[in-house]
């Protein structure tokens, strides 16, 4: 479907929905193309190409909001819409309002960040790069088996949201990201790592830095056991510390704060951190592959200190929390695909670096624990308390060097006792897509944490 | 919609250029959910979503494209061009489109999809009041119930034409406990694939005090201890240990390209000679059943490992030309954008002799694991990692104090070998499976066993 059919229908839908009682309407209208190619054994494993789209219709009746969504763009999914939506209204009893948003200044939001060089991405251009990069990691080392996994993907597509209060927000954005896991063996014993890259420019994946990155984390792990358990102090690597902190960022959304379901609430103003934290949300970074600058209600982004220095100064907002917390949106209402309601989500979070690298980390603990990789975290964690226990893998320290390799432990802590327990921050920042963004952050030290071993 | 002509001409147009296997898969997916937070009705939502798949195999070259743009002639190109990126064949395929079969796994009596939305809410509030006014350190109560249908039809180049119409519903019941700073949560999540009968006969409110209670125990409960002890292992979600430690390593997905800890282990023993394990997929009305899975074929009853012995792989399409076996009937997706694969579906280890009651009071000291949470694990190295909700220390034979924050982890080879006690209370419990075919519906299911030794990540 063309992007002005899609307008089209949108505005029939709006139009009519008056007919069927609703006060305020809004519709979102998403398409996807996307692409990916896996290599396995030098040869294109799998091929995959699709087309995408559908929209989603939500009406407001009597202070309450419902939703519907659909595929199909027959005449008839007009009705369908307008009838589920209007139906879904009559059983909600919700007490916070939900409402449809406006800016008189901002009615028409465009912003096309797709690049030129999406055209390059083809089959034939894919299978090149995963060709010569799964040889690459092949040739790394004898013990490298086998590359199990090498897929390289791609995807753009079209966001419109409409309403009936006037906004008509457009935008558009692509990507591209290389998944890889190698697979050594060693006298019986078998490892596993994994890396990935994300871009917009097929052309400026980095091989060797990719292949490099790997192929230390791959057979850095020969050797390893497990140790003591006890109180170690840590270092939480920067992507460890991502996945762990992207875990728990809920607790930095109003609606959870607001529905008891954060021990966040009524913190903001208070320290909450280390001093040596700062982290804030820049929604249009200049380094980060997407640049957002209004959310899926047409709200304006904002860069914003979440914590500073340790203080927590703003929660994220969406329309509706600000309403009941009588306060401006932060800009963070979010659609995460068509079919799904307006929620507290993020754009780009920037963990702040001070100066030491990984070496200089090391010299800081001196004696501990270096964590590399937290495992399980979709299980592992009490979101709400913040408590965690999660199988690990990393490198002991000694002396304030990497002295092996350690494996079959848990690291278990509590999510908000460890933002007080930082001690130092690191230079070390790498990125990794969460929400509608990434999140950018070092590795970083942590006093007295509980770890479990058998040895 | 697509005639059976439409489809032929989509079919032949792959196999006219370089595929020796196509295969179509159209879906229609119908559903509507409510969602309840302490009482109130906080969403209420419908979906239709309809899609078609295309997939096409030259060997174990596989190319898969997929839309919802059913017009015939965008997906005769769409299947032509994707024919093109293949390797040849050079294979030359009778194709002839025979007539549909249709299956249902399930006969609903009561469609849960044309039940009104206020029953739903009633049913749901009546026990969500009851949780809230239960005891003052309940502080959140949500509930949802969610109904779909989902009619899906595959035809491919074998011959197979076939559709299937599965009607699931999936209830939600939590609540969570304050007491100062901590929060723990009670939770029941039960599915079936059956009609809005099996609702109106579910005990809620029963329901409703077990996770009030089980939130209150642990919002109280001290940290669990960390070590090596012996664990056992509650009736029901405890088999999710069994679906990650060993059912991944056992679907051909890992299997056929030689990344499982399990490859070449046909016949070999696995694990402990008190274990028997099966993937049965026919079991009437249970939420992961099907009986023709995602690419046209029978749905089986799947011995796994027969008193610790491997007997078999979960075999799909793409498997069986790797490994050279014939399919199991287990080929999933979660819908029409995710081309199919191996997978689970009822998974459970068999009921054994003993009395649960029997195997606690044999055990000095270890870990009672009442409640898990999920888990995940590396197929090649067979390193998994669960976690415990509701858990207990075992002292002199008998369940002690709770402890909470547990999470089991290990080698999937090692604790199968490690099972030494398997009871007669065998249960199956719903989840949902993530995998490279996305999330798909799965019962998971053990009697109460005893692994000799796990290590238990804990705070002490």
């Amino acid at each position: 479907m063309d992007i002005s059919a899609a307008k089209q229908f949108m505005k029939r839908l709006i139009d009519k929905s008056t007919s069927y009682g609703f006060e305020e309407a809004e519709c979102c209208f998403m398409q996807d193309y996307s692409m990916s190619v896996d290599i396995l054994n030098q040869e294109v494993s799998s091929y995959e190409n699709s087309n995408e789209q559908g929209i989603s219709f939500r009406g407001k009746v009597k202070g309450q909001m419902g939703y519907a969504s659909t595929t199909s763009f027959e005449d008839r999914a007009i009705d369908f819409l307008l009838k589920e939506a209007y139906e879904n209204c009559l059983v909600l009893d919700d007490e916070d309002e939900e409402f449809v948003y406006c800016d008189d200044n901002d009615k028409e939001l465009f912003h096309d960040q797709t690049t030129p060089s999406f055209s390059k991405n083809t089959c034939a251009s894919f299978s090149v790069v995963g060709l010569s990069l799964e040889k690459a990691l092949k040739d790394i080392d004898p013990r490298v088996t086998a590359v199990d996994y090498l897929s390289i993907s791609c995807g753009t597509g079209p966001v419109i949201v409409m309403n009936s209060k006037g906004l008509s927000s457009y935008k558009d954005s692509d990507y591209i990201s290389i998944f890889a896991e190698a697979r050594a063996t060693s006298e019986g014993v078998v490892k596993t790592a994994g890396n990935y890259w994300f871009g917009n420019d097929v052309d400026l994946f980095d091989e060797k830095k990719f292949v490099d990155v790997l192929g230390k984390k791959l057979l850095g792990k020969f050797g390893a056991s497990s140790i003591k358990s006890g109180t170690y102090d840590i270092i939480l690597g920067n992507e460890a510390f991502i996945s762990l902190l992207s875990t728990f960022f809920g607790s930095f959304s109003s609606f959870n704060m607001q529905k008891g379901l954060s021990l966040l609430a009524d913190k903001e103003g208070t320290v909450i951190a280390s001093e040596a934290l700062t982290l804030s949300e820049e929604p249009m970074l200049d380094k980060a592959l997407l640049k957002i600058p209004f959310d899926s209600e047409g709200v304006r982004t904002k860069s914003k200190n979440i914590i500073n220095k340790g203080k927590f100064e703003t929660a994220l907002y969406n329309t509706k929390t600000a309403r009941k917390a009588n306060r401006q949106s932060t800009g963070n209402g979010f659609r995460s695909s068509y079919a799904s309601s307006v929620g507290i989500l993020t754009t780009n979070i920037v963990i702040k670096p001070d100066s030491l690298d990984l070496e200089g980390l090391c010299k800081e603990v001196n004696n501990g624990i270096y964590i590399t990789d937290l495992n399980g975290l979709h299980a592992g964690v009490n979101a709400i308390s913040g408590d965690f226990s999660l199988q690990s893998e990393g490198y002991l320290i000694k002396d304030g060097l990497l002295v092996r390799p350690i494996e079959q432990i848990t690291v278990a802590d509590n999510f908000f006792e460890i933002l007080k327990k930082i001690r130092v921050v690191g230079n070390d920042v790498i990125n990794y897509p969460v929400d509608m963004g990434e999140f950018f952050s070092p590795s970083i030290v942590i006093d007295s944490v509980s770890v479990s071993g058998d040895e | 919609m697509l005639s059976d002509n439409d489809i032929k001409r989509i079919i032949e147009a792959g196999l006219d250029k370089k595929a020796d296997y196509v295969e179509v898969y159209i879906e229609e997916h119908n559903a509507r959910s409510v969602s309840l937070l302490n009482s109130k009705v906080i969403r209420s939502g419908s979906v239709f979503d309809s899609g078609i798949g295309i997939r096409l195999m030259s060997g174990v070259n596989t190319v898969y494209v997929y839309s919802n743009d059913f017009s015939i002639e965008s997906l005769i190109r769409l299947a032509s061009d994707a024919a093109d990126s293949l390797k040849d064949s050079n294979s030359s395929v009778d194709f002839k489109l025979s007539n549909s079969v249709r299956t249902e796994p399930f006969i609903v009596v009561k469609d849960p999809l044309l039940v009104a939305k206020s029953t739903q809410v009633d049913f749901l509030r009546e026990a969500s009041d009851y949780a809230l006014g239960y005891n003052p350190l309940i502080t959140q109560v949500s509930s949802s119930l969610v109904s779909e249908d989902r009619l899906s039809r595959i035809i491919n180049s074998k011959g197979i034409n076939k559709e299937e119409m599965q009607s699931r519903v999936r209830l939600t019941f939590s609540t969570i406990a304050t007491q100062g700073n901590e929060k723990q949560t009670g939770r029941v999540s039960p599915g079936w694939q059956q009609g809005y009968e099996v609702i109106e006969n579910y005990p809620l409110k029963e329901k409703a005090k077990s996770c009030c209670d089980q939130a209150i125990r642990m919002v109280s409960a001290g940290y669990a201890p960390s070590g090596m002890m012996p664990v056992i292992l509650c009736n029901g979600f405890g088999g999710v240990i069994f679906h990650e430690a060993c059912g991944h390593a056992l679907e051909a997905t890992s299997v056929g390209i030689g990344n499982s800890c399990f490859k070449d282990k046909i016949g070999h023993q696995i694990a402990s000679s008190c274990v028997s394990a099966r993937d049965n997929a026919r079991i009437k009305g249970e939420w992961g059943s099907y009986y023709t899975d995602d690419e046209g074929n029978d749905s089986s009853d799947l011995l796994l490992i027969e008193n610790g012995i491997c007997r078999n792989y979960l075999v799909d399409e793409l498997g069986s030309r790797r490994m050279g076996m014939p399919v199991t009937g287990c080929s999933r997706r979660q819908d029409y954008s995710y081309a199919p694969t191996s997978r689970m579906s009822n998974t459970y280890i068999e009921a054994g002799n003993e009395k649960p009651g029997d195997i606690i009071s044999d055990t000095e000291y270890g870990l009672y694991c009442a409640d898990m949470g999920g888990g995940s694990v590396d197929t090649s190295t067979g390193e998994f990692n669960f976690a415990v909700n509701e858990a207990y220390i075992i002292r002199d034979g008998k369940i002690c104090e709770p402890v909470r924050g547990a999470t089991l982890i290990g080698k999937g080879q090692e604790v199968l070998m490690n099972i030494d006690r398997v009871a007669d209370d065998l249960e199956l419990a719903a989840g949902v499976c993530g995998s490279l075919s996305g999330g798909v519906p799965v019962t998971v299911g053990q009697p109460t066993i005893r692994v000799s030794k796990i290590l238990v990540g804990g705070r002490k």
